[in-house]
C-alpha cells in the first residue's frame, strides 16, 4: 500500500473521530452515572449551529467555540431537568429534544442569517490548523498529523482527565457509585440527583465541543442536520468501549476510520454507499462487541 | 347519569395532557413566529384556513396523514411491547422501495399485481426489522442504536439504487428517482381531481387492526405484557425471543405499508429522499406519543400534525417562514407530553421506569 494514501487515512480517521469521541464520553459520562441520554444528537448539532453564529457576528473562532459549548449544555439542560429531576421518558425527552433542535436550527438559520439550508461564508474564521515544530517534517508523522486543529488534540487529552477523575479520585468514585447503586450512594449521603444532572450538562458540553469541531475543523459551514447521526454513533461507540473513557477513545477511532475510508473510497465506488460506510461499521460492532456491553 | 359523568370523567382524564400539551406547543410556535418578526395570529389563520378549513387543503392534510398514520401505528406495536424501533424510516424505504420495483418489473397487472407488490414490499419491510431482533437476540446489540443506524443504511442503498440500476432513463440529470409504476396497479382515488386515495382507508383499517390484535389476540397480549412488566410475562410463559421477532417484523411490515400508500396512492415512483425529507416516520412517532401509544389517538394526532405540515407549507410560500416551524411545534409539543406520562403513564406501567427504581432493600448497608 502507497505510504503517503495511509498516512492520508489515518489523518482524516484522526480529524473524523473527534466530534464523535467527545460525544462518546459524553455519552459514557451519562451511563456511569445510569442516565440514558439519547438528545447527544441534538445537543451536537446546537453545538455546531451555536458555533458558527457566535462566528458569524464576533469573527472570533474561540468565542465561537465556547459558545458552541455553552449551547450544548444548554440542550443537555433541558434533558437534566425534565428526564433526570422530573422523571420524564428518556426516550421521549431525547427524540423530542433531536428534532426540535433540528427544526429550531433552521428556523434561527433563517431568521439571523436569512439562508435555508446551508451556511458558509469566506468572512467565517476556522480553527487554526497546528502543524507540529520538528514533527511536521518527517515524512510519515508529518503527513498523519498535518492540519490537526488543537480540538482534535484536546480530545484525547479530555478523555485521559476523564479517566483519571472516574477512576484514580475519591470523588470520581462517587460519581461512579451513583451509577451503580443510586439507593447506596444516597445513603452515603452523595447528592445523587445534583451529580446525575450535572453530569448530564457535561456531557452536553462535551457533544457541543464535537459540534464546534464540526462545523469549524475540517470544513468552515453549517448545514441542516449536519451531525448526521453522530449522536447516535457516539451511543454505539460508548456502549462498545464499555463505558470507559480509555476504551470509548479506541471505539471511537474505530468509527472514525470507518468514515475516512468511506471517504478515501468515493472515487471508485459511488458516494452512496461509501457514505452509508460509518453506519454499516456501527451495526458490526454493536454486534460483535455488544455482549460485552450489555448494560443497556 | 353517573356512569356518563364517570365516562366523560375518564375521557377529560386521558385527554387533559396531550391538550395541555398542545397548547403549549402552539404557545411556543407563538414565541418563534413573534421571533421571525411576523404577526402570530395572522400566521396560525393561514395555517389552520390552509390544513382543515378548506376541501382542497384537507384532502392533502388527509393524504399527508395516511403514512403518518401508519407509521405512528408501526411505531406504538414496537413500543408498546417495550421494544424501541425509530428505524421506521429505514424500514419504510426499504419496504416501499423494494415493492415499487418488483411493481415495475412484475408482468402481472391490475389487483393482483398490486396486491403481490404490497406482500414483497411488506416481506422486505419486516425482514429489514427482523435484521435488528437477531442482533439483539444473538449479540444483545442495541436496538435503539441499531434500527436508527439502519435508517441511514437504507436511506443511502436506496438512493443509489435510484442513481444507477433502477434510474428512470426518460428523467432529466438532476432527479434520482425511478420509472413510474404501470397505471393498472395504482390505488382508486376516492375524490376526482384530488389526492385523496385508497391510503387513508388503509390507515383506517391498520388502525382498527392493531386494535383488534391488541385486544382480542393471544400475540397482543403477549406483546402488550411483555411491554408493561417483562419478567411478569415470562413468569406467565411468554416466550420473549418469539415475540421480539413478531413484534419487530410486525412494526417492520406495517412501517411499509405507510411508504407503499405514499408510492401506490400518490407519487407513483421512488424518488430519492422523499421519505426521509418528509420525516413521515419521525412525525409519525411524535404522534404516538403525544396519542400515548392508543391507536385511536395516533389516528387523530397524526392527522393534526399532518395538518400543522400541510399548513406550514401554505406559511412557507406566503410569508417565507421555513416549514420547520412545524417541526418546532410538533417536539415542543411531544416533549411537554412526555413531562407529564413521566409522571403517570410510565411511572404507572414502567416501560420507562425513571433509572433509581429498583427492588426495595436493594442497598447492603
Amino acid at each position: 500500500m502507497n505510504t503517503n494514501l495511509l498516512a492520508a487515512i489515518i489523518n482524516s480517521t484522526i480529524r473524523s473521530t473527534t466530534p464523535v469521541l467527545l460525544a462518546a464520553l459524553g455519552s459514557a459520562i451519562c451511563s456511569q452515572v445510569g442516565v440514558f441520554n439519547i438528545a447527544l444528537e441534538g445537543q451536537i448539532l446546537f453545538g455546531s449551529f451555536v458555533a458558527i453564529i457566535a462566528n458569524h457576528y464576533t469573527a472570533n473562532v474561540y468565542i465561537a467555540v465556547l459558545a458552541g459549548v455553552l449551547a450544548g449544555a444548554l440542550v443537555a439542560a433541558f434533558v437534566s431537568v425534565l428526564q433526570v429531576k422530573y422523571k420524564a421518558a428518556d426516550m421521549v425527552i431525547g427524540t423530542s429534544l433531536n428534532l426540535l433542535v433540528s427544526g429550531l436550527t433552521s428556523i434561527l438559520l433563517f431568521t439571523l442569517l436569512g439562508v435555508k439550508g446551508s451556511y458558509s461564508s469566506p468572512d467565517l474564521v476556522m480553527l487554526p490548523k497546528i502543524n507540529l515544530p520538528i514533527i511536521k517534517d518527517v515524512p510519515f508523522l508529518g503527513r498523519m498529523l498535518e492540519n490537526l486543529t488543537f480540538i482534535d488534540y484536546a480530545a484525547y487529552l479530555i478523555a485521559v482527565l476523564i479517566f483519571i477523575y472516574l477512576y484514580k479520585t475519591i470523588s470520581g468514585f462517587h460519581v461512579q457509585s451513583v451509577g451503580q447503586n443510586i439507593k447506596a450512594a444516597n445513603s452515603l449521603g452523595i447528592k445523587s440527583l445534583r451529580i446525575q444532572m450535572w453530569t448530564v450538562i457535561a456531557s452536553g458540553a462535551l457533544c457541543g465541543l464535537g459540534g464546534a469541531v464540526l462545523s469549524m475543523g475540517q470544513v468552515i459551514l453549517f448545514t441542516e442536520n449536519m451531525s448526521a447521526g453522530r449522536g447516535f454513533i457516539a451511543m454505539a461507540s460508548a456502549s462498545v468501549g464499555m463505558n470507559h473513557p480509555l476504551f470509548v477513545m479506541i471505539s471511537s477511532l474505530f468509527f472514525g476510520f470507518c468514515q475516512a475510508i468511506g471517504v478515501a473510497m468515493q472515487n471508485t465506488i459511488p458516494s452512496q454507499l461509501t457514505l452509508a460506510t460509518p453506519y454499516i461499521g456501527t451495526v458490526i460492532a454493536l454486534a460483535i462487541f455488544g455482549r460485552r456491553s450489555a448494560s443497556k | 347519569m353517573s356512569k356518563v359523568k364517570a365516562n366523560l370523567h375518564y375521557i377529560w382524564k386521558v385527554l387533559r395532557q396531550p391538550l395541555i400539551a398542545t397548547a403549549i406547543g402552539l404557545m411556543a410556535g407563538v414565541v418563534f413566529i413573534l421571533f421571525t418578526g411576523k404577526d402570530p395570529i395572522q400566521v396560525y389563520g393561514i395555517m389552520f384556513e390552509k390544513s382543515f378549513f378548506k376541501p382542497y387543503y384537507l384532502t392533502q392534510t388527509l393524504t399527508r396523514a395516511t403514512p403518518i398514520i401508519i407509521c405512528g401505528i408501526a411505531t406504538a406495536i414496537a413500543w408498546r411491547a417495550g421494544y424501541i424501533n425509530i428505524g421506521v424510516e429505514g424500514q419504510m424505504i426499504s419496504g416501499a422501495f423494494a415493492a415499487t420495483i418488483f411493481a415495475i418489473h412484475n408482468p402481472i397487472q391490475g389487483l393482483l399485481g398490486l396486491i403481490l407488490s404490497m406482500i414483497v414490499g411488506m416481506t422486505v419491510g419486516a425482514l429489514y426489522a427482523s435484521i435488528v431482533s437477531v442482533l439483539n437476540m444473538k449479540f444483545q446489540a442495541s436496538i435503539v442504536i441499531c434500527t436508527l443506524m439502519l435508517n441511514y443504511v437504507a436511506s443511502y442503498i436506496a438512493s443509489y439504487m435510484s442513481a444507477y440500476p433502477f434510474r428512470d432513463p426518460a428523467g432529466d440529470g438532476l432527479s434520482l428517482m425511478t420509472r413510474q409504476i404501470p397505471d393498472s396497479v395504482h390505488f382508486p382515488i376516492l375524490w376526482k381531481d384530488t389526492t385523496f386515495n385508497l391510503g387513508i382507508v388503509i390507515a383506517v383499517l391498520v388502525v382498527v387492526g392493531f386494535l383488534f390484535v391488541s385486544n382480542r389476540m393471544i400475540f397482543g397480549y403477549e406483546s402488550k405484557m411483555t411491554g408493561l412488566n417483562p419478567n411478569f410475562a415470562k413468569y406467565g410463559g411468554v416466550l420473549q425471543n418469539k415475540v421480539m421477532l413478531k413484534t419487530m417484523a410486525l412494526s417492520g411490515a406495517v412501517a411499509a405499508l405507510a411508504g407503499m400508500c405514499e408510492i401506490f396512492g400518490y407519487k407513483y415512483r421512488y424518488l430519492d429522499g422523499m421519505f426521509t425529507s418528509a420525516s413521515y416516520a419521525w412525525t409519525g412517532l411524535m404522534a404516538a406519543l403525544i396519542a400515548n401509544l392508543h391507536p385511536i389517538g395516533i389516528l387523530f394526532s397524526a392527522i393534526f400534525l399532518s395538518g400543522l405540515q400541510v399548513g406550514g407549507q401554505a406559511i412557507q410560500r406566503t410569508s417565507s417562514i421555513p416549514i420547520q416551524m412545524s417541526t418546532v411545534i410538533q417536539s415542543s409539543i411531544t416533549l411537554f407530553v412526555s413531562v407529564k406520562l413521566g409522571f403517570q403513564f410510565f411511572k404507572k406501567t414502567g416501560i420507562f421506569k425513571p433509572k433509581e427504581v429498583k427492588p426495595e432493600g436493594g442497598g447492603e448497608e
